[in-house]
Formats: C-alpha cells, structure tokens, sequence
C-alpha cells in the first residue's frame, strides 16, 4: 500500500512539575530529522494547556517528557485527562525519561493502564522505531 | 561597607576568593549544621540557604503540609518555617564575618523577599529574566512586573544585595556574550529599582580562554555602568551537564575557580563531585569549597583585558535593548518580543527561539544563529545542529574533564606529531639539561647505566621483572638502578644516571594515569650521606627543574592549560616533612582506610596530595613495604630511615630514597625478612662483603615528574614512546 503521508503532525510536551527542556530540544531534533512537524509546548505544561493545545492542533501523536523522576503521577493523571475527550481518544500518547526516581519498570504497567499507547525508559531507538510504526497506521 | 556586599568587598581587597556553596535542608537543625560547616570551612566562605522548590513556586501549603507529615524537602522552606524557626538557624552565626544569602530560583519572589527580610537576611538573587525564561511559564511580563516589587522591597533595607543570575541562561551552549549582556541588563534593572548592592554572575563555559574574555567584558561594562555602586562579580562552576569522576568535577572546578582570580571575580559559586548524581552532602560541599580556595590560593590575576569580541557583541545587545525604553522592565519584554535577545534553546512562549549555539572545533562557544540580535552572525561554515550534535556539544565538558586516563595513546605517529607531545618533550629536555647543569655543579659524575644484570632490584607493589637469555643465563632488565649505584661508590662519591627501568606493572595500574611499563629515573646517589643530606639534594633539584622551566618556557605551558602560579609556593618555601604514621592518621582521620604497616595505597595518596600546594616529604616508612637496601633505624627497629616525596594537586608520588644497608651481615637478613634468596646476588653480596661506602640516595621518575610540570592528565602523554601497563604498543 502506497503511503498517504510521510509527515506527521506532533505535539511535545512536559509535565506539570517538570522544569528540564534539554530534553525536549533533542526530542524535537529527533523527530524534525525523522522529517515530522514539531509543536513543543516547553517545561512545566499545566494539564488544561496541554489538553487544550492537543484539541488545537489534533496531532497525530502526542509525546510527553519527563526527566525529574516525578513524572509518572503527571502522566497518569494527564492521559486520562486526553482520553476522556473523545477527540483524542484514539490519538497515540506516548511518554518516556526518567520518570521515577527509583527504576521506571514499575511505572509502565500503571502508565499503560491509564492510557498511554508507549512507555519508553531513554531508548531513543525504541521510540524512533514506534515513530516509524505510526507511519502505517497514519496512511491505513 | 556593610552586609554581604561589604564582606565580598573585603575579602576582595585582601585577596581572597570568597566561595559559597549551593544548600538547603528542610530540617532546621540540618541546615544549621550545614552553615556551621560552611563557616568552619578552611576557605573564606559565605553561607547559603537555597529554598525548596515548593516554595520557589509560592506553593507554601504544600510545604507546609509536607514539613507537617515530617517529609524532607528540597530545600528550606523559609516562608513555611515560622520567624523563631529561621532565627534559630542562624543564630550566632549570620553575621559581619558570616553574611548568608538566600537562593531560590523564583519568578515570583516577593513572598520570598518578604519572608527573608522578616528573618533579617539582607542578601539574594535570582531576576526577571533569568528565572524566568528559562525555568517557568510565567509570562516575562509579570516576572517583571513582580520582580520589580521584590526589588523595592528589599532596597528598603540597608546594605541589602542582589545578585543576577543572567549569566547562567540555560546552563549551556549559550554564547557568552549574550550572558554577559543579561547579566549586566538585570544588574541595571536591580538599580533601576533602588538597589545599591548588586553582583553581576558569569557561569563558566567550555573554554577557559574565551571565559576570562567573558569576565573581562562583564567587568569593564560593569564599571561603565554601576560605577557609584557596590558591586561585584561573582562566578558559577559549570552549570551544564557536570562530570562524573571525582578528578574531573574537581578539576573542573578548580579552573572556575582560576578563572575567578584570574579576572577580578571577588565570589565563586561552587559544585561538588555529587553534581553529576544527587545533591551534594555538607561533607561534599566542604570538600569543594576548600578544593577551590586552595586552587584560589595558589593563582594569580591576569593583567586586566578589554574583552574583546565578547565585550563588543555584549555591549551591542545591551544598546539595542537600553534604546528601546527609559524603562529597563518594559524594554526587556519588547527586546524578547523583537528578538533582540534571544537565548538559544530557551522553550519559553516569550523567546523567539531562533537563535541557536554550539562548540566549535576550538571548544568555545560560538553562535550557528543569532536570529534578530543585532550582533554578527554565525562567522564561517557552521554546520546545523542535530539531535547527536547537540548530544556531543551538552556532554562536551563533562567528556573533556572525565577523559579517562584508561584512554590508550594514539598511534606512534600521531603521538609523536602532536603539539602537546612536541612541548612536553622541549619541556622534559629543559627539565634534565638544568637538573645535569645542577649536579655537574655540585661535584656529581654522570655514568650511563646498566640495561641487564644477572639480578635487579626486586621492586614493589606486584610489579614483575623482564627476563632476557643471556647466553644461557637468565638476566634482568633493569627495574632500578639501586645495585648498580652502591657498586659504583667504589669509584665515584657522588654520582648520578638517567636511567631507564621497566617493571611489569600489573595491568589494573593501566587506569592510574601514573604508571608506565618503561619509564625513566633520575638516579643519585651520595657516598656518606644521610637521609636529610639526600632529601635537600632532592628539594634543589625539583627546585631547580621547576625554576627553569617557568622561567624558560611559559608560552609552553601556556599551551598546556598550565597556570605556572602552580609553582610560586614549591619555588619560595622549604618542602614540608611529615612521617608515615602521621599521614596515615590524618588518612584515617577523614575516613580513608589505610594500614598503618603498608605502604600510603594510591588513593590515600591522591588524598594527601591535593591537600597540599607544594611538594611534600613524607618519611620513616614501615619495614615491610619496602625492598632491602632502604637502611633500618637503629634506633627504631622496624622504621626505615627513607622517604619518598609526593606532587601537590592529586599528581602523587615522585621519588623515593633512603640511606642504604651497607653491612653485609645486615642486607643478608634483611634479602630473607624480604623473601629474596641471597644466593641469587652473587656478584652484589661478594662485592658488599668487601666493602662498600655507606651512602643515601634516591630516584626522581622523570615522566611522573614532567607529568606533574606540564600539568598532564596521564603519565604517558610524557613519554615519547608510552608503553602502558597490559596494553600492547610501540
């Protein structure tokens, strides 16, 4: 099947609590590379800017940051907070960085659970590759 | 002059570099034991309270419901705790001789400013700019707006004292005149509001040349702008990515804090080896403020500078934004809004965000795009940043300073083409021609020394010997010259070798930075001396070595990153002696376990190196870690009349000598104490039964010593041919 899109339109984000945006200057490399559209929200996004941002500009994939080791409870909370607008139901939502601050393994099954399509520990690889994957699902 | 300001000022004008850590415990008492640290500390200190973060954002509930359920926080809750709590933590200690400031982080401060100055503190920092952009999501016009209130606010009190945090701006890889321009723009906001105590900051870069046009420019406008006022400069050690060892994050702040000395910076904020990880222990912060008072202690100032290129863009920028409003605040929002500043990298909703920043081929920060500033743009081909060359330009410090000596030499080719090989042997040959001219001077006969030998010095510390078939018999290379020298007293009172050795150090050594497999001794050795006669032949010649070098070639070490005021204690003071038993006290004091019946371990040794700024002797080591010929104290049974002489800053030991066993009876017994067969020293036993001059003497490792001189990272790097313990090379 032939492609329909090779660009995605995406929105980068922090969480509430978090102030780091090296992080996301590199995400938004990483993906402008992978020739994809940027919207980077920058650090400390309160919940109402991000779900209000994300209606805005309805993405085709939602990637959210978080290097402080306090960013699986902002998460969880904003992820249920996208998916309970029906626009953004089905809209993948992914998250990784240092999200706990004791090892993220016990963090992803809560992640997951309350929403997110992925969770990536600093696997840039791995993302990348999830990135790719939605190329597919974008053109069917 | 009085408050924080004034004691800057003072210590200043004696010379001395104030430090000052970044600290903060919720804990009351915590947090007094912290600043009664940072007042003992052996450094001319000021102390900190850096507040949490829950306060930073003016959630005080929240810090006060978590200091309710007893949870520790980030930092010290100082509008939370009540006035008699923060009384108490500082009571007896703030003072003239011991002003402490608060630090925040807050682009709303004015509960804070109205909570410190209730406890009586006079002294802060932060701005509306630089806590702003970079840190939160405040639009810059209210940062302003609250900022000018918290400005006025804290004028009120006399003798109070900002200090700007624009000179850090994102940490990294932002091109330091646009730091130098911000700091100086909030500088003048702070007067524009009524300050009269104001410091200008700096953050060091990535490049210690570029730093010091840095600070040079930020002075001279400094002047030409806060003339009438009490102000200063005060430096931040590396707020980027920060290395991960010990040695580089040490390191690294020592040459922030050089770099403050060197340009007039009166105040050093500093960063601990904990950076890279968690935040620090008090323990940690002492450690790093006394490591940068002696690095202070031990530089001088440069002649003053017109900063250059730096000063120019700076004053560039600051023009374009003064032009814009009589009113600082207002002209900081319509500068950002024009883009007339813009920080590279800054995510924030009020920067234009095209001005981007990266680390040249030279390691200085320079501008890829400078968006709308009105400065020059990008000089020369600069390539685009990508996701792995930012990556490389965030850890380009951290990399540069944790270089691992594990790092294995180049190719032959490459090592012996290289710059700094090419100085360091000028520099190695300058060293040996003075140390020749000494002894020749002194009555010492120069002999050529023996390669192999039926047996060699039976060496130390797990090293091996090299066999050679000689004829059928199994001989030795040399791995000293110890036997050779005594035999030659026959015919010679004073006499000396350069002589090459190899020992087979074990391979582990190959990450110590000071070990080779070949390496060089400058071997002495005098008929009838004693121990204190070898150890002031020894004290001139490393005297000797040094002067000529300093004096002849301080372009060299220029090139070398090398401060040549490393030397002005070693050339002017006698080296100090301390015995082995009262090192390794001192060792256990600060927690090192060390045997008080072996040999100082490599790490002790670091230890005690980098508490000193000179050479030092340390003598009367324990029978048992050393080979037979170092001669026992009669006196002492067990104590060894020798000594070894060890580098200042962490480069470690340098030589060892002794007066020698010359007795027959005794080097017998003490070849069987040592486990050495006496059947093997055939020659050396017959010759020692004949007689032989008592005699002291010692061995200078030469690359160890030119490592030390030419202030190299590893021991190899001074050797033209580097054979590193384990590792197969040329």
């Amino acid at each position: 099947m032939e492609l329909a899109r090779k660009r995605l339109s995406v929105v980068l984000s922090s969480v509430a609590s978090d102030s780091h945006t090296w992080n996301l200057v590199y995400l938004q490399l990483v993906l402008e590379e992978q020739g994809h559209d940027v919207v980077n929200l920058g650090a400390c996004v309160p919940d109402d800017l991000l779900v209000a941002e994300c209606l805005r500009c309805d993405p085709d994939l939602v990637v959210l940051s978080s290097v402080n080791g306090h960013g699986s409870q902002d998460g969880e909370r904003v992820v249920r907070r996208l998916r309970a607008c029906p626009e953004l139901a089905g809209t993948p939502v992914v998250i990784g960085g240092k999200l706990g601050v004791d090892g993220d393994g016990r963090h992803t099954g809560n992640l997951l659970r309350a929403g997110f399509d992925a969770v990536f520990s600093d696997d840039v690889d791995a993302f990348r590759a999830f990135v790719d994957g939605l190329l597919v699902r974008v053109a069917a | 002059m009085t408050g924080f300001g004034g004691f800057v000022a003072r210590a200043h004008a004696a010379g001395q570099l104030v430090v000052q850590p970044r600290m903060g415990f919720s804990d009351p008492g915590r947090m007094r034991g912290g600043l009664i640290a940072t007042k003992l500390a052996d450094a001319t200190t000021v102390g900190t309270l850096t507040l949490d973060s829950y306060t930073r954002v003016g959630a005080n509930d929240e810090a006060r419901r978590a200091l309710a359920e007893g949870a520790a926080l980030n930092g010290y809750p100082i509008v939370a705790h009540d006035a008699a709590t923060t009384a108490s933590v500082v009571e007896g200690l703030r003072g003239q001789d011991f002003p402490v400031q608060i630090r925040h982080g807050s682009a709303c401060p004015e509960h804070i400013v109205d909570a410190l100055v209730r406890t009586g503190f006079d002294a802060t920092e932060g701005g509306p700019v630089s806590y702003c952009l970079p840190y939160s999501r405040l639009p810059l016009r209210e940062s302003v707006r609250n900022w000018e209130r918290a400005c006025q606010r804290l004028a009120a009190v006399p003798g109070s004292h900002l200090e700007t945090f624009g000179g850090c701006m994102m940490g990294q890889l932002c091109p330091p005149s646009l730091l130098v321009a911000i700091s100086v723009l909030e500088g003048l906001f702070f007067a524009q509001h009524g300050m009269r105590g104001i410091s200008l900051s700096y953050a060091q870069q990535t490049d210690l040349a570029q730093d010091t046009d840095a600070m040079f420019a930020l002075r001279r406008l400094g002047e030409e702008f806060f003339a009438g006022l009490d102000w200063h400069i005060v430096v931040y050690a590396y707020m980027g990515v920060y290395p991960k060892t010990p040695h580089g994050a040490l390191n690294l702040l020592a040459q922030a804090a050089r770099l403050a000395v060197r340009t007039g910076g009166a105040r050093l904020i500093v960063k601990t080896v904990a950076e890279a990880y968690r935040i620090p222990t008090v323990a940690e912060n002492v450690e790093a403020l006394e490591h940068a008072a002696s690095a202070a202690a031990l530089t001088s100032a440069l002649p003053v500078g017109d900063g250059g290129e730096v000063y120019r863009e700076a004053r560039a920028l600051i023009d374009a934004v003064l032009n814009l409003s009589d009113d600082l605040g207002r002209a900081f929002v319509q500068a950002f809004a024009l883009g007339y500043l813009d920080v590279p990298y800054c995510l924030h909703p009020d920067n234009a965000g095209r001005a981007r920043g990266h680390v040249d081929a030279s390691g200085r920060l320079a501008w890829t795009s400078v968006g709308a500033m009105p400065i020059p743009g990008a000089t020369g081909r600069s390539a685009g940043i990508t996701s792995s060359s930012l990556l490389t330009a965030l850890s380009h410090v951290e990399r540069t300073f944790d270089w691992s000596p594990m790092e294995t030499p180049p190719s032959p080719q490459q090592h012996l083409a290289s710059p700094v090989t090419k100085t360091v042997m000028r520099i190695q040959d300058t060293a040996l021609t003075a140390a020749r001219e000494y002894l020749r001077d002194n009555g010492f006969v120069e002999l050529l020394p023996a390669i192999i030998g039926p047996v060699t010095d039976p060496g130390v510390r797990g090293s091996k010997q090299v066999d050679v078939d000689y004829y059928g018999h199994k001989y030795k290379l040399m791995t000293s010259a110890i036997l050779y020298k005594q035999a030659s007293l026959l015919g010679f009172d004073k006499l000396f070798y350069i002589a090459p050795n190899v020992r087979l150090e074990p391979p582990e050594t190959a990450s110590t930075a000071r070990h080779l497999a070949e390496f060089h001794q400058l071997d002495v050795e005098i008929s009838g001396a004693s121990r204190e006669d070898a150890m002031q032949v020894v004290e001139d010649l490393v005297r000797v070595m040094v002067q000529r070098v300093v004096t002849t070639m301080p372009a060299e070490l220029e090139q070398l990153g090398r401060d040549a005021d490393a030397f002005k204690d070693l050339l002017v003071s006698a080296f100090d002696r301390r015995t082995h038993a009262s090192a390794v006290a001192d060792l256990l004091e600060i927690g090192h376990p060390q045997s008080a019946d072996a040999e100082i371990d490599w790490q002790g040794e670091e230890i005690l190196s980098r508490k000193s700024s000179r050479p030092f002797f340390v003598t009367d080591y324990p029978k048992g870690c050393r080979g037979f010929y170092d001669r026992e104290n009669r006196d002492v049974p067990g104590m060894l009349r020798n000594f070894d002489l060890i580098a200042p800053e962490g480069y470690g030991e340098l030589c060892s000598g002794s007066e020698r066993e010359f007795e027959y009876a005794k080097i017998v017994a003490r070849m069987r104490e040592t486990g050495e067969n006496p059947a093997k020293y055939g020659w050396y036993l017959q010759m020692v039964r004949e007689g032989i001059p008592d005699s002291a003497g010692f061995g200078i490792g030469i690359q160890r010593f030119i490592r030390y001189v030419a202030g190299l990272d590893s021991v190899w790097q001074a050797s033209a041919y580097p054979k590193i313990p384990g590792q197969v090379s040329a």
